[in-house]
């Protein structure tokens, strides 16, 4: 069936744009291996936290990089992203390490029951891990949005000041954030459907379901998400301004030093 | 301007403490004995050795806590409460900690927690999304308590599938409302999501009818009592619904910015300008779906692989179910780019005329 679905979509892509919808096929399929590889070297027990990380910052550089080339906007981009998985991976750090997420709740014993549980594996850096991966498709799409904006607003206006161009950044921003909350927002409700559905079979009260192992671990997963994309706006739209502002500043010295 | 930010702001921030200080001390809310630990003693401590070769510590800890509620309130409680290393099943308590009690099983009290972790969205999505950004928020809200109604509904027995569909309609009439206001633009995104969904799902119904759900593992949905088949599609629906939403909008405020900047443009040329805005979007879009959804699979594949199984096995199975909602949404995000062009061209075209 995923074969199918999967032929469907690639076909669906080369109707768009042959050659980017090809790209974009590629690096699908690219950070899907990516992605099998950080799963497998974390499952080998090496130190989840930093293997997401830098797992994390290799996907972003294939997407910016690959997808977009090399420029002042896909730099600028990298460099917000690592601050803000820097940053947000010390507030994901110590949600998890308080309100015990890690692991597995009730509702997957019987999907789990055939393993057993000895591991010698920190489950805490495993959820530590998974949430980090899974903000980092978010993240990485607000920040070369803003950041190819930014780039086209100072193209076509080179007399605004940093300040303007970090606001006008910001502004780009908001309508990113609306829809981007949407769109995961409903990706989640979609995978908690059959949770919510299992809770009502089981006869579970409200206050047992927002208490619930699996439900406060999805809902932090998906907010964290969210935040990591709200934080990287800022970020961006400070670090794509000065960039673009300081490439100017040495390209006219570089004139005025050819003039001399 | 700034002031009444600023005003907004700390009406928000002393909402959110509000709300964070009575959870805290929401404990004669519930029914269930909650307990605060005063106390952790390890009496007991064990390595046992799986069939891997895995050394991991087993630990019998003492808690002692204090009963926060009902008529035992007050009271000392100690529990012998077994604890392992990977903690996959177990949570490691601390001193201090609040835990329901039911029997000898502990679960945390996990609502401050989850209060905290939403004023902090709440009160980020104000500063750098404004007014707007709360408005999402709003709408992330409402639409939650109409999923937990239908839910209801459900129960009661009405069919899924239908209950989905009719969710996917008021979720994107109010959204988008939400999002952009009473307009023609509006407009055309709401009818392009509805045509959008019902070809999704005419093309998931061919899908599953001719495959017969053969490579989809159904492990993780092992917790439902009724068929799963019952489950995924709407599931699949719902799960791309959002970026579907997305897509539509963006594309129908680009076609109207066009229409407003040149009202003699031709339909070709609208057409060949969504399909440009479209190329952008469906890139990046689809990574959010991929990452959102696929790194679900990690702890299952951690567990897999530290028992012994092979990687390669495990990765057709473990990944089915999550790819096929990567893929379905991906489908949709992308489907919509050409059916939302199409319905803004007929609609803001003829309004133009």
């Amino acid at each position: 069936m995923n074969l199918i679905l999967a032929v469907i979509l690639f076909l669906l892509m080369l109707y768009i744009d042959k050659k980017r919808g090809l790209k974009l096929f590629f690096s699908l399929a690219m950070n899907f291996c990516i992605l099998i590889v950080i799963f497998y070297l974390i499952a080998i027990g090496l130190n989840a936290i930093v293997c997401s990380l830098i797992g994390c910052f290799v996907v972003s550089c294939v997407m910016l990089l690959f997808v977009n080339g090399e420029s002042v906007k896909t730099i600028s981009s990298i460099k917000a992203i690592a601050v803000v998985l820097l940053t947000i991976s010390v507030l994901i750090f110590s949600v998890t390490y308080f309100s015990r997420i890690a692991g597995f709740g009730y509702e997957s014993y019987e999907e789990i029951n055939m393993f057993s549980y000895d591991v010698k594996i920190d489950f805490t850096d495993i959820a530590i891990s998974m949430i980090l991966i899974s903000l980092i498709g978010a993240t990485v799409d607000s920040s070369i949005a803003i950041s190819s904006a930014l780039y086209e607003v100072h193209h076509n206006n080179k007399e605004l000041s940093r300040k303007e161009l970090f606001l006008s950044g910001m502004n780009i921003g908001r309508d990113i954030l609306c829809t981007t909350t949407n769109t995961l927002m409903f990706a989640f409700l979609g995978d908690f459907m059959t949770l919510l559905i299992w809770f009502y079979k089981c006869g579970y009260s409200f206050g047992e379901i927002v208490n619930a192992k699996t439900f406060a671990a999805e809902i932090i997963r998906i907010l964290f998400s969210a935040i990591g994309c709200i934080i990287v706006i800022p970020v961006t739209a400070f670090i794509t301004a000065k960039a673009l502002k300081k490439q100017d500043t040495s390209a006219d010295n570089g004139t005025e030093a050819a003039e001399n | 301007m700034k002031k009444k930010k600023i005003t907004i702001l700390i009406i928000i921030l002393l909402l959110s403490a509000a709300a964070v200080i009575f959870v805290s001390n929401d404990d004669f809310i519930y029914s269930q004995q909650i307990m605060k630990i005063t106390d952790i003693q390890t009496v007991d401590e064990q390595i046992q050795r799986n069939s891997m070769g895995l050394n991991e510590e087993h630990y019998t800890r003492k808690i002692t806590g204090e009963i926060q509620n009902g008529s035992e309130k007050g009271g000392i409680k100690e529990i012998f409460y077994e604890e392992t290393f990977s903690s996959v099943v177990t949570d490691r308590f601390r001193v201090g900690d609040k835990v329901f009690v039911d029997g000898t099983d502990l679960q945390l009290k996990r609502d401050v927690y989850l209060t905290i972790v939403i004023s902090l969205f709440v009160v980020l999505i104000y500063i750098v999304g404004s007014f707007k950004g709360l408005l999402s928020a709003a709408s992330v809200i409402i639409n939650s308590v109409i999923f937990y109604i239908g839910l209801h509904l459900y129960i009661n027995g009405i069919n899924l599938l239908f209950l989905c569909v009719a969710e996917i309609l008021i979720f994107s009439i109010l959204s988008l409302i939400l999002a952009s206001g009473m307009n023609k633009k509006t407009l055309a995104a709401v009818i392009s999501v509805m045509i959008s969904t019902f070809v999704m799902l005419l093309l998931l119904l061919i899908v599953v009818k001719t495959s017969d759900y053969k490579g989809i593992n159904f492990n993780e949905l092992s917790f439902l009592t009724v068929p799963a088949e019952d489950i995924i599609l709407p599931e699949l629906l719902i799960g791309s619904v959002g970026a579907v939403m997305d897509v539509a909008i963006t594309i129908a405020s680009a076609m109207s910015e066009l229409i407003a900047k040149n009202k003699d443009i031709s339909e070709s040329e609208l057409n060949k300008s969504a399909k440009e805005i479209g190329k952008d979007i469906m890139g990046t879009m689809s990574n959010v779906l991929f990452f959102t959804y696929l790194c679900a699979g990690l702890p299952v594949f951690v567990l897999a692989l530290r028992n012994g199984f092979l990687m390669r096995n495990y990765i057709a199975s473990n990944f089915s179910l999550e790819l096929a909602r990567f893929l379905a949404g991906s489908i949709g995000i992308v489907m919509t780019i050409p059916i939302s062009a199409f319905v803004c061209i007929r609609i803001m075209k003829r309004g133009a005329k």
